[in-house]
Order: C-alpha cells, then structure tokens, then sequence
C-alpha cells in the first residue's frame, strides 16, 4: 500500500505542475528483489486513484532484474540462492531494488 | 484537452531513502547506534530486548516500539526504566523511515548509546524500508517451522545478525535447528547467526559479546 502511496503523490505532483485534467496511464519499473506484487500494487492502486483525476488510470508494471552472479565463477544466476552450485563461491547481487516511475500518459 | 506524456524517469524510493540518511545524520550526531529488530510475530523481538536492557549496564539504552496498534511492548520495555517510546503505523506492516524520522523529532536521544527499533512483526514488507539504521537484527523461532528462514531470502541476505530462537523447542515442533542454520549461513554468510533460547538463556551471551563488541568498536 506505502508502494502505491509514493506511486500516486508523486504522480499527482507531476499531474499538478502541468495542470493535468486527467491521468490515463502510469508507466513504472519494479526490481525483482522489491517485496512486491504487481497484481497486487494495481489493486491498491486503484483504491488509492478513486474519486482523484488518476481513477482509472491505467498502471503498466515492468519488473527489472537484479543482476546476481557469482564473485568466484562468474556464473549468472536468476533468483538469489547464496552461494554457487557450481563453484561454492558467494553470490553478489546488483540493482533489484529500485522502483522508477518511468513516464505517464495524461490530458492536459 | 489533449494528451502529453512525460518520461518521469522518477526514483519513487528517493523519499525513504532521503529520510533515512537523515536519521542516520541525527542518530550520528548524538553518538547513537540503532539497530533495526526485524522479525515474526511471537519470535521474542521485544523479550530481547527486554533481556538486552537489563544485562547491558554499560551502556545507556533507548528503544522505539514499532506495532500496527497497542502499545504493549512499549510498556513491557518502558518498566525497566530505560527511555522508550511507541510507534504505531496505524495500518501498516512495517516501520518506514517517514515514521521513524517523526519518532526520533520526540525522542530524547541524549545520553543513549544503542537505540533498539523493534519493527512490526512481519519478515516480508520490512525488508524494503531502510530506517537509518547501523545495523539489522532478524530473529525467528523454530516454532515457525524450519523451512522459515529458506522461505523468506532477502530479508535473511540484508541481516547483520541472524538469531535463531527457542531451540530448546525444536524436538517438541519437529525443526531441524542445524537446516535453519544452514539456510541462513547460504544466503548470508557475512552474517553473524546465533542459536538462542531466550527463556532458558541459550545463547544471550553470545549475542551480548556482539553487542558490547559493535558497541565499543564503533566510531561515534
């Protein structure tokens, strides 16, 4: 809910400075790491919209993925596991927890 | 009217993290360490830091008792005597550094070396809110069953400390403490992991080795 919160101010803000009649779509890319759920952000979202210019504005999420690789091997992993299956050295993790509000769409 | 787009290109996360740095500059400023307690509801968070106050006698302790409503633990803690105070989030499932930023404005942080934040029971919205905080504390029990600590990776990934609670339980429930410890040392192995059983006093000593440690050893 606090994820769809800073979504919507800070969209709202925007919507503000350019004197925006109404918001049709949010454009923004989640990490992968994020403890989120797009389905779930859209709900909120939308509870969050009603009665307010973005009411069914229409959220698009991107997931962008941490980049985890191993320290020792270099191997390339998609989820994080700790440490490599192939080589025993530790993973590092890199990004996966941003959360970017890429662009939106409005009347103005 | 007409339509127009606008590539924000907007960090949406910047305000916690602003807010965070900030609590981090007034926790320096006044010589404090804080340590973010993060974990289950019922692991034994607040009985920790409970056991923390009453054992640590060289140092002066604080501590912020986050919890959706009640102020329950603040009062279990605030009979020791030590200056603490409740943070309710209202609705929310963790503490975020919007919320602590307010707390710390009240809070006499004058005299405290550690100040303890408890954070509202839960391994998975916490994870994401930095508080400004030195250090991050996880504690689960093996009453949650030992597939917990496997189940719930980033938060176990970003502790500093990893306590593993109320073994002495773990043949009465069935968990396999040595699986936890594993788990937790795959997806962290910088962390320091502590077996525990607060109640009977299973591993207090190590975590106050730790503590005194961090607190000795740190620049402030």
């Amino acid at each position: 809910m606090s994820f769809a919160q800073a979504i919507f101010d800070t969209v709202m803000k925007i919507a503000t400075e350019k004197n925006a009649k109404k918001i049709n779509s949010v454009h923004v890319i989640i990490g992968n790491l994020l403890m989120l759920n797009p389905e779930q952000l859209k709900f909120c979202f939308n509870v969050i919209t009603k009665g307010t210019i973005a009411e069914g504005a229409k959220l698009e999420v991107e997931i962008s993925n941490a980049k985890i690789k191993c320290t020792v091997c270099g191997k390339e992993f998609d989820e994080y596991v700790g440490i490599c299956d192939e080589c025993g050295g530790f993973l590092s993790v890199e990004g996966g927890k941003e959360m970017i509000l890429k662009r939106l769409e409005m009347e103005v | 009217m007409h339509k127009i787009e606008v590539d924000a290109e907007m960090d949406l996360l910047e305000e916690n993290k602003r807010l965070a740095e900030e609590n981090r500059k007034i926790l320096k400023e006044k010589g404090v360490i804080a340590i973010n307690v993060m974990g289950a509801i019922g692991s034994g968070k607040t009985l920790l830091i409970e056991k923390t106050v009453e054992a640590l006698k060289d140092f002066k302790v604080g501590a912020i008792l986050g919890d959706v409503i009640a102020k329950d633990d603040y009062e279990r803690v605030a009979r020791y005597g030590v200056k603490a105070m409740p943070l309710n989030t209202g609705k929310e499932c963790h503490l975020d550094a919007h919320l602590v930023h307010h707390a710390l404005e009240d809070f006499d942080l004058d005299g405290i070396d550690v100040l303890f934040i408890e954070n509202v029971g839960n391994l998975i919205c916490p994870v994401d809110f930095d508080l400004g905080e030195n250090y991050r504390v996880v504690m689960v029990s093996v009453t949650e069953g030992d597939d917990v600590v496997g189940k719930h990776p980033e938060i176990f990934r970003l502790a500093d400390v990893i306590i593993i609670n109320k073994v002495e339980l773990a043949e009465a429930v069935e968990a396999n403490v040595d699986k936890m410890v594993e788990d937790a040392r795959r997806l962290n192995p910088k962390a320091k992991i502590i077996k525990m059983d607060l109640k009977k006093g299973i591993g207090f000593d190590e975590w106050m080795e730790w503590l005194t440690c961090v607190l000795q050893s740190q620049e402030r």
